[in-house]
């Protein structure tokens, strides 16, 4: 498997197929022995804003004022790899993932008629 | 039977899609300017966007993915970032110059100033936006659009040189004001080969529900849908050419598009001509702004479609309802709904590389399109494109400062 064409960038969705986002980084875990072994996918606009420069990343970071949970990591060993997607074995609702997406509907777009 | 009907029902939306107030605007100045001299920069556009809508439909049909999936799949987020930000900005333009377009449409109608009719119609795309699906938004409106037939009636009418306006097709020097020719030649090929229209129509595929038995129908209505906006924009050149040229109008206001329907088709032609723009802007205007977000919620892998609730879809949903308010603030900040127009179209010529680069690697992934892949001829094809794309790049700047009023 070639890491970067088939998993980072990749679409990723839930374990009801429900849209969770795009792979935005892949954290490579490094042993003292053996080669270094991939560890979590990442997701996260601050992560997407660290592959362009990490001073965006931290200015975000700053704006956001949500460090914490802006950033969201899935077990390796929680994700199945298919043809167009990855699959987490996960409820994308209960994940920071879809915190905008809930914020959204629950302060927003819900309260406008006809939504 | 059913395909003859999409693909006959696929041909009148794609020019519906086609044509809009940028089309119209640039062919209305290259007749009455330079006669049937620019009707090469029309024909050559058509081809152009012919081939970019045929292969990101494609694309779709065969791979399941729009073009900004890909994009952001094959090329990473740093590249999909950048493409994002430059066409996001330069799409948000032309759509201020759509809703221009409508309400210009309306002041021509009305009387009442173009400002007045700016929120009404942004609330109006808006609410069609919120409440329709993508079949009412593509299906619905273009059909209305079909009312821009009447440009074509009107040029047949006027009985136009045929051999002047065959020789118009092929690209010739101009004898005065070479920078102003060339600028709006620039002006044409930007409101023909408008990103908008690939993006757009990929993600209509996917709304579609197209599969690979669709890859012919997608070139049967790429191919009769992108020629038969362009023979419109032809005829608005003619009509510009017959008309505006001899009187020595140039287009330099809207109020003088009436102009060329009311000696063809007297009081119904004024009539006419504030219908054709005003739904064909209107469609216009509805599209890119579904394009903004499809782009934006594709890129970043959010749930999104026309044909789900606004609230299962919140961040689709929010982006284009703040697209919309971000468009209707530049009408309303008083800015010429012309001179944006004008320097929207340019603006877009000068930022094809951005988008049609990625088409020579995606066209030739196996992983994506499998056996569907680009020939010989298709690649050709799109290199001779993205040359002109970065042509196009180069000298739009220096030919808007010598050439752009």
């Amino acid at each position: 498997m070639d890491l970067v064409r088939d998993c980072l960038d990749e679409h990723l969705v839930d374990r009801n197929k429900r849209p969770m986002g795009r792979v935005d980084g892949i954290i490579l875990e490094v042993g003292t022995t053996g080669p270094p072994r991939v560890a979590y996918i990442e997701l996260g606009s601050t992560t997407v804003a660290d592959r362009l420069s990490p001073r965006l990343s931290s200015l975000m970071s700053r704006m956001l004022r949500r460090k914490s949970s802006d950033r969201y990591r899935i077990p390796w060993n929680k994700l199945r790899v298919g043809l167009n997607e990855l699959t987490a074995d996960v409820e994308a609702e209960a994940t920071p993932a879809l915190a905008w997406e809930l914020w959204l509907r629950k302060k927003v777009i819900g309260r406008i008629p006809g939504a | 039977m059913k395909k003859i009907f999409e693909i006959a029902l696929g041909i009148v939306t794609s020019v519906g899609g086609f044509l809009e107030i940028g089309s119209i605007t640039t062919a209305a100045q290259g007749g009455a300017e330079f006669s049937f001299q620019l009707l090469w920069a029309i024909v050559l556009g058509g081809v152009c966007i012919i081939f970019l809508v045929e292969q990101s439909g494609r694309l779709a049909a065969v791979s399941g993915r729009t073009l900004p999936d890909a994009i952001r799949e094959r090329f990473g987020a740093n590249y999909f970032l950048f493409l994002y930000l430059i066409l996001g900005l330069v799409t948000l333009l032309v759509l201020g110059a759509e809703i221009g377009g409508v309400c210009v449409a309306l002041e021509l109608a009305t009387g009442l100033s173009f400002q007045w009719w700016a929120a009404p119609v942004a609330f109006l795309i808006w609410l069609m936006i919120w409440k329709g699906t993508f079949g009412i938004i593509e299906k619905g409106v273009s059909l209305l659009g079909l009312v821009t037939l009447c440009f074509v009636v009107g040029a047949w009418v006027m009985h136009p040189p045929w051999h002047q306006v065959i020789a118009g097709v092929a690209p010739s020097l101009p004898q005065h004001d070479a920078a102003r020719y060339w600028f709006i030649a620039v002006s044409i090929l930007g409101a023909s080969i408008s990103p908008y229209l690939y993006f757009f129509y990929s993600s209509g595929a996917i709304e579609d529900e197209w599969d690979e038995s669709y890859v012919g129908v997608n070139r049967v209505i790429a191919t009769g849908g992108m020629s038969f906006g362009t023979l419109i924009s032809i005829a608005v050149l003619i009509l510009a050419a017959l008309i505006l040229l001899p009187n020595g109008i140039k287009v330099e206001h809207y109020a003088q598009l009436p102009l060329l329907l009311v000696p063809v088709f007297g009081r119904w032609g004024f009539w006419l001509l504030v219908a054709s723009v005003g739904i064909a802007c209107f469609g216009a205007a509805m599209e890119i702004t579904l394009e903004i977000a499809y782009m934006t919620a594709q890129g970043f892998g959010w749930n999104w479609s026309e044909n789900q609730r606004p609230i299962e879809e919140a961040r689709f949903s929010s982006v284009y309802t703040i697209i919309i308010i971000l468009a209707v603030m530049l009408v309303l900040s008083g800015i010429d709904p012309l001179k944006l127009t004008i320097f929207s179209m340019a603006l877009t010529a000068a930022t094809l590389p951005v988008s049609i680069v990625p088409f020579l690697f995606l066209m030739n992934d196996s992983h994506y399109l499998r056996g569907y892949r680009n020939g010989w001829f298709s690649n050709g094809v799109v290199l001779v494109i993205i040359g002109l794309a970065f042509l196009l790049a180069i000298v739009t700047i220096p030919l808007e400062i010598f050439g752009g009023s």
